[in-house]
């Protein structure tokens, strides 16, 4: 960790900054984001709703809960199909389009990793409207 | 603190070594009491815990088991035999974990070891939800109506549950502080939220019973700590208020509530020490109560210390976790109620890592830096250092921020400048969102309720900010950071930063929005 120091309006402002592989974190004012060298990926992309509807992904890392669905059921948005924990909280996750279920990539008890695909489905096409923008 | 002269016919128990029977910040805060009495410590750790703060500061270490809580922390036998091998005389609890747990104090008790904390049979009688519902009305404590019976079938909950009508909320009897607890709006979501529940109860407690009962639906949360001694007296030393809470996680503490007007501190403080009474408490506690429309009502009495101990502290000038152990050795006469005065007034915020413009989701990895402004009336709690990782195994509090100024409106100011001069790299945090709550208006007036943080922070992701894009100044302090050479030394112009882009603030399409529940 850095300190940087910068002026402000007659004010001496302090943050800090660390590089960990590609990612440069900063910390100022209260807030921390990060930066990621050009032409690798960061998580979290930037664009609404760009997200692939058809895989429900683990958004962080954590524990498989409970399995909601089972290959061939049909879903409609916004349907629970994986129940996941993460630093002692558990979470829903749902379908973000209608459709059905066409595999399963996890079970109850697995312990995954941010991005994992956990559930794919086979979207209708014309059809996906779980996420607003 | 008053220490006593006085005989009791109790003996005197020395204690030379005190086992912590838990991690992170609150190990820390029981090694420093610990410390400053001239007592050993024993850190009871998993595996998961080995590079922390604790586990750097204690005197000895036992390693109990795994990171899974239920195969370490949540172990019984594992903690006592831990404890006896690194020849400890007392445990202490902490909170969360096994702090609750009737059958863990008595197996220490049963080990020839001293629990620190109350009786295993007043933990039954006020710690579990059941149970103290019965002990509260004995001590003539009004409380919210709802179901705790026996039957505990789906079917059952559900009719219960419609009769006494929506929003009802569902909890864990064993539980506390969140964990297996849910409200539910309506019949339909009645079932899976109730199963959940349960869930949630065994996994974290091991016991699936839970109790329904009305929620409140502009209630203030306003907690009393009470403290007994081993002569039988009881004082409180007033209340906190921790309305500022996200699916009944705390996040925001002070001392004294803004809401309560004196009659109505004596009423409640008075009704909270009955009921310590009623189940012949000793030690520290907590009773809280929803306050709705000048009426309160007993919500559950915690038998431990609390996280958010600290503003008693700052405003009384006590010193909680040393009259827990000095009680524990029965060196300890209780505060008399007419000696303490509060003074000022304090606030503590919690620090969890997560991203609060992605709807709070965990943020897990290496602590690349941290850094806390210290200055006069400011206190920093943490469990961690740089070069720590933080895991997603267990809580994501990675700090507690404590300030102590002459009033509310000063002591808001003061807490918003600690906040914006603390330094966190390698994980995201919630200070962004904990800053913009102490600057609402509903909070800055005292006015909130229960209902603050999901009425005004509710976003289509989860709870938390409204993503944004960086502003002129910090993209500035980019600008300038750029600059410096992360390897040493000043870097020459053009940086190695400078063809790089800025990561989107927001995360989207996480398709998590829903019931939650969290810890302590």
């Amino acid at each position: 960790m850095k300190k940087v120091v910068i002026e402000h309006g007659g004010q001496r402002l302090v943050g800090a900054v660390a590089k960990v592989g590609s990612t440069t974190w900063f910390s100022f004012g209260g807030e921390v984001w990060t930066r990621e060298e050009q032409g690798r990926t960061s998580r979290g992309k930037k664009g609404g709703g760009a997200l692939d509807p058809s895989k429900v992904q683990a958004p962080m890392p954590g524990k498989i809960v409970k399995v909601m669905v089972t290959p061939g059921q049909a879903v409609a948005a916004g349907d629970v199909v994986i129940v996941m924990e993460a630093m002692k909280m558990e979470y829903t996750l749902k379908s973000a389009a209608d459709g059905k279920v066409k595999s399963i990539g996890c079970q109850p008890g697995d312990q995954v990793s941010l991005g994992s695909a956990l559930v794919e489905l086979i979207v209708e096409p014309g059809v996906e409207h779980g996420v607003k923008k | 603190m008053a220490t006593t002269q006085k005989s009791s016919g109790k003996t005197n128990r020395r204690i030379q070594t005190v086992a912590i029977a838990n991690r992170g910040e609150v190990a820390v805060r029981v090694i420093h009491a610990c410390r400053e009495l001239g007592i050993r410590t024993v850190l009871l750790h998993s595996e998961a815990d080995i590079g922390t703060r604790a586990y750097r500061m204690a005197d000895t270490r036992v390693c109990i088991g795994p990171a899974p809580t239920a195969e370490s922390y949540l172990h019984i036998e594992r903690n006592i035999k831990g404890a006896l091998a690194a020849g400890a005389d007392a445990i202490h609890p902490g909170f969360g974990f096994l702090s609750e747990n009737a059958d863990f104090a008595k197996a220490v008790i049963d080990a020839g070891m001293i629990f620190v904390g109350p009786k295993p049979e007043s933990i039954l009688a006020v710690g579990d939800k059941i149970a103290a519902k019965k002990t509260v009305s004995a001590a003539r404590a009004p409380s919210v109506p709802g179901y705790m019976g026996e039957d505990q079938r789906i079917e059952t909950l559900v009719e219960e549950a419609a009769r006494i009508g929506f929003p009802v909320i569902v909890k864990a009897a064993a539980g506390g502080g969140g964990r297996g607890m849910k409200v539910i709006r309506s019949r339909s979501e009645a079932p899976e939220l109730i199963a959940s529940a349960q869930r949630e109860g065994l996994a974290a407690f091991g016991s699936a019973v839970v109790f329904l009962e009305k929620y409140l639906d502009r209630a203030k949360h306003i907690e009393f700590q009470i403290f007994g001694d081993s002569f039988g007296e009881v004082s409180y030393l007033f209340e906190r208020e921790c309305s500022v809470q996200r699916r009944h996680q705390k996040i925001i503490e002070e001392a004294l509530s803004p809401s309560l007007t004196p009659e109505l501190r004596r009423a409640m403080g008075e009704t909270a020490v009955r009921l310590a009474q009623s189940a012949n408490y000793e030690g520290a506690g907590t009773v809280e109560f929803l306050l709705q429309d000048g009426e309160f009502y007993f919500l559950e009495m915690n038998t431990r210390l609390q996280v958010e101990h600290p503003v008693t502290e700052m405003v009384l000038g006590v010193d909680l976790v040393k009259a827990q152990i000095l009680n524990a050795a029965r060196e300890f006469q209780v505060w008399p109620q007419e000696s303490l005065k509060a003074h000022g007034h304090s606030i503590e915020c919690r620090v969890y890592a997560e991203n609060p413009y992605a709807g709070g989701i965990p943020s897990t990895g290496k602590l690349l830096g941290m850094e806390w402004p210290e200055g006069p009336g400011r206190r920093f709690e943490t469990g961690f250092e740089a070069g720590d990782e933080i895991t997603p195994f267990y809580d994501p509090m990675i700090a507690k921020v404590i300030v102590w100024d002459e009033t509310r409106l000063r002591a808001i100011k003061k807490m918003k400048q600690t906040l914006r001069d603390s330094l966190v790299l390698g994980v995201h945090t919630n200070i962004p969102f904990v800053i913009s709550m102490l600057s609402h208006p509903e909070f800055v007036d005292g006015s909130m309720t229960t209902q603050f943080v999901g009425r005004h922070y509710t976003q289509e992701n989860g709870i938390g900010l409204e993503a944004r894009e960086r502003t002129d100044l910090e993209l500035a302090f980019e600008k300038a950071a750029g600059k410096v050479s992360l390897t040493g030394g000043v870097a020459a112009a053009g940086s190695t930063l400078g063809s790089a882009h800025t990561t989107p603030l927001q995360i989207v399409n996480s398709p998590w929005l829903g019931e939650r529940w969290r810890n302590v």
